[in-house]
């Protein structure tokens, strides 16, 4: 990876990306000029988007001769925590309706209160019984915004 | 602007004006949750009440969180929201010298003025622009959103290729779903909730609310209010006579960058920074805790909300995010905005309008004396804050359509916009060519359609052809200097031979 740089790796992810829009926008017709079928402004969009990304790279590969290294993105940074909060959320997502919004959001809050960094058993306790609580009134009595119910009815 | 009065003075719109500048100053003091976030989160709340009450409050939403912005810079160096991270500069070295009071004041005072003249603004283009959006066909149309993301996309930071990379992007995702001239689907992969589109609120949450979560959890919570009286709030003679320049000038940039499809609060506080600090005898002062680097930067994003809304209301145009989910808004409770919205409901236009005074006086009344409330919440542990933000977000986003596949969505936009950041990648522009894109293809092809095939139709008719040059212009000018090296540099060269 250090014989590249940032601009230079996430060009060439775009690069691809573009291109595969692009061919696959092909087989939704692009019609004619007088007459654009469905394809034609995904087909635009995916041509630009590596266009844009070859000029980055070209760009970026200047920057590389004239001494331009790779900036750490993780190094220095307390990246398990983000791995830890984006695993909460996808389980949040997908167990919301098995488990009911009481109990999903008691759980979600008391992870991430322990999890990240860590608080007082009380605190944590506390925080999601009563997060859990506040939000139930306040999404599903108040604006009534028709939450799941789990197996116990909230 | 009677009958504007009549419509803003009904107890219930008073009310929803209030809500909503006090959401918006909370939104505005809390790092991590924008106006854009806060506004996605609301939305559904609106479905219950009138039109017109839906609009007041959320608009409050936008320009309150303007003024709260500014608390969080000055006092904690973190601004509340991204139109206040220049005031940052200069603000928080502010309260470092014991001014905290007059920036905070001048903040205030300024946004005051610039939100009021931004509103006459409103009130006096607004009229004579609808009827002369009329004229508008699709051609113009197309050129008028080409121009705004053009405008945007060179007025974002870093190279302009990545900018120009976003908005194609957020031009590809606005293909998602259904064709609306041809009837059919594409790149649904046959999820039902995708047939009507990506859609805005769960992308911009995740790109703006979760990211900006996700990056700060990696980095040490603490932070340090800085510990200081606040005294003496009202600005001074010296604080008027050194700021009155600054504040006027911040609200003519403010007010025509907010109007340009593409411009907005954000940019226009970073050009007011760099106007001021260009203007000024003692540039080399910026930084250090100049009052006119509040004063002008906070007016700008001011003045800046009022522009914002003259492309919403009269062309049906989102001059940025915020724009763009109040048209979804206006959309739910079935009103189209354009050029006839004036003619058609000027109990909604006009009543809005009237509103924002209303809402800049509350706001005044608010700021100055309840700074001490926003410190106090400034100072909930953000270990403590963040889980309730993401769980407002992830709430927020199934409730659109009771629907796990838009909280999914959310958290994967969630993941791409730490992506973006760790690369430096802009979201703005994505998230503007995401609103625009569906209009934009049906205007591109239905020119195409009335010029059977011929792309000289955007040359040809003058409007159009006027906004297709300022975009070229704006496109070509970053290579300008490039090319006065390079031509430099040969002609160097063949002298010494």
């Amino acid at each position: 990876m250090s014989r590249f740089i940032n601009d230079q790796v996430s060009a060439a992810v775009w690069l691809a990306l573009g291109l595969m829009l692009a061919i696959a926008s092909v087989r939704y017709g692009l019609g004619t000029l007088d007459s654009p079928g469905t394809g034609f402004m995904p087909f635009l969009a995916g041509l630009a988007i590596s266009l844009f990304s070859f000029i980055g790279m070209v760009q970026a590969t200047l920057k590389q001769k004239q001494g331009l290294r790779w900036k750490p993105t993780m190094r220095g940074y307390l990246w398990k925590r983000a791995l830890i909060v984006m695993a909460a959320l996808l389980a949040y997502a997908l167990l919301l309706k098995p488990l009911g919004f009481f109990l999903c959001t008691a759980l979600f809050i008391g992870f991430l209160l322990r999890a990240v960094q860590p608080q007082t058993w009380s605190v944590v306790i506390i925080g999601a019984m009563g997060t859990a609580a506040a939000a139930y009134g306040i999404f599903q009595i108040w604006l009534q915004a028709q939450l799941p119910k789990g197996p116990w009815g909230f | 602007m009677v009958m504007g009065f009549q419509v803003a003075l009904q107890p219930a719109n008073l009310f929803f004006c209030f809500l909503g500048v006090l959401i918006g100053t909370l939104v505005g003091v809390l790092p991590g949750l924008g106006p854009v976030a806060a506004i996605s989160l609301l939305l559904p709340t609106t479905f219950h009440v009138t039109p017109v009450s839906a609009i007041i409050m959320l608009a409050g939403i936008y320009y309150g969180a303007m003024y709260g912005g500014s608390t969080t810079s000055i006092l904690v160096n973190i601004p509340g929201e991204a139109a206040s991270v220049v005031t940052c500069l200069d603000g928080y070295k502010m309260a470092r010298q014991g001014r905290a009071g007059p920036a905070l004041g001048i903040a205030a005072c300024g946004s005051f003025i610039a939100g009021t003249i931004g509103i006459i603004g409103l009130m006096l283009i607004a009229p004579p622009l609808a009827k002369m959006a009329l004229k508008f066909g699709p051609p113009e149309y197309f050129s008028l959103m080409v121009m705004g993301l053009t405008i945007l996309t060179f007025l974002a930071s870093g190279p302009m290729w990545k900018a120009l990379l976003m908005a194609a992007f957020g031009l590809f995702l606005g293909c998602i779903g259904m064709d609306t001239l041809m009837g059919a689907t594409r790149f649904t992969f046959d999820i039902v909730e995708l047939s009507d589109g990506i859609g805005l609120v769960p992308v911009v949450m995740g790109l703006f609310g979760i990211s900006e979560v996700l990056l700060n959890v990696e980095q040490s919570m603490e932070r340090s209010i800085f510990e200081t009286k606040i005294k003496n709030l009202l600005p001074t003679l010296r604080d008027w006579a050194d700021s009155l320049g600054a504040i006027f000038r911040g609200t003519v940039i403010g007010f025509f960058l907010g109007v340009l499809p593409g411009g907005g609060a954000v940019i226009s506080s970073f050009v007011s920074y760099a106007v001021e600090k260009k203007v000024s005898k003692y540039p080399e002062k910026f930084g250090t805790g100049v009052i006119q680097g509040v004063a002008g930067p906070e007016s700008a994003n001011n003045a800046a909300t009022g522009g914002a809304f003259i492309p919403l209301l009269t062309l049906g145009i989102p001059a940025n995010a915020v724009m763009a989910i109040l048209l979804g808004a206006l959309m739910i409770h079935g009103m189209q905005p354009g050029p006839m919205l004036v003619k058609e409901h000027p109990g909604l236009f006009w009543g809005a309008v009237t509103s924002m005074y209303l809402g800049n006086v509350m706001l005044l009344v608010l700021n100055l004396p309840l700074i001490g409330l926003w410190v106090k919440i400034l100072k909930v542990p953000y270990p403590i804050l963040f889980p309730l933000i993401l769980l407002f977000c992830l709430v927020g986003s199934y409730s659109l359509n009771n629907s796990i596949t838009e909280a999914l969505i959310m958290v994967i936009f969630g993941l791409i916009g730490y992506l973006f950041k760790k690369f430096e990648y802009e979201a703005a522009p994505l998230v503007l060519a995401l609103v625009l894109g569906p209009m934009m293809e049906t205007a591109l092809r239905r020119s195409l359609l009335l010029s059977a095939g011929d792309p000289m139709i955007f040359l040809t008719r003058p409007i159009s052809a006027a906004l297709m040059l300022i975009s070229f212009f704006l496109l070509a000018f970053p290579f300008v200097p490039w090319l006065k090296k390079k031509h430099a540099g040969l002609s160097q060269g063949e002298a010494k031979k």
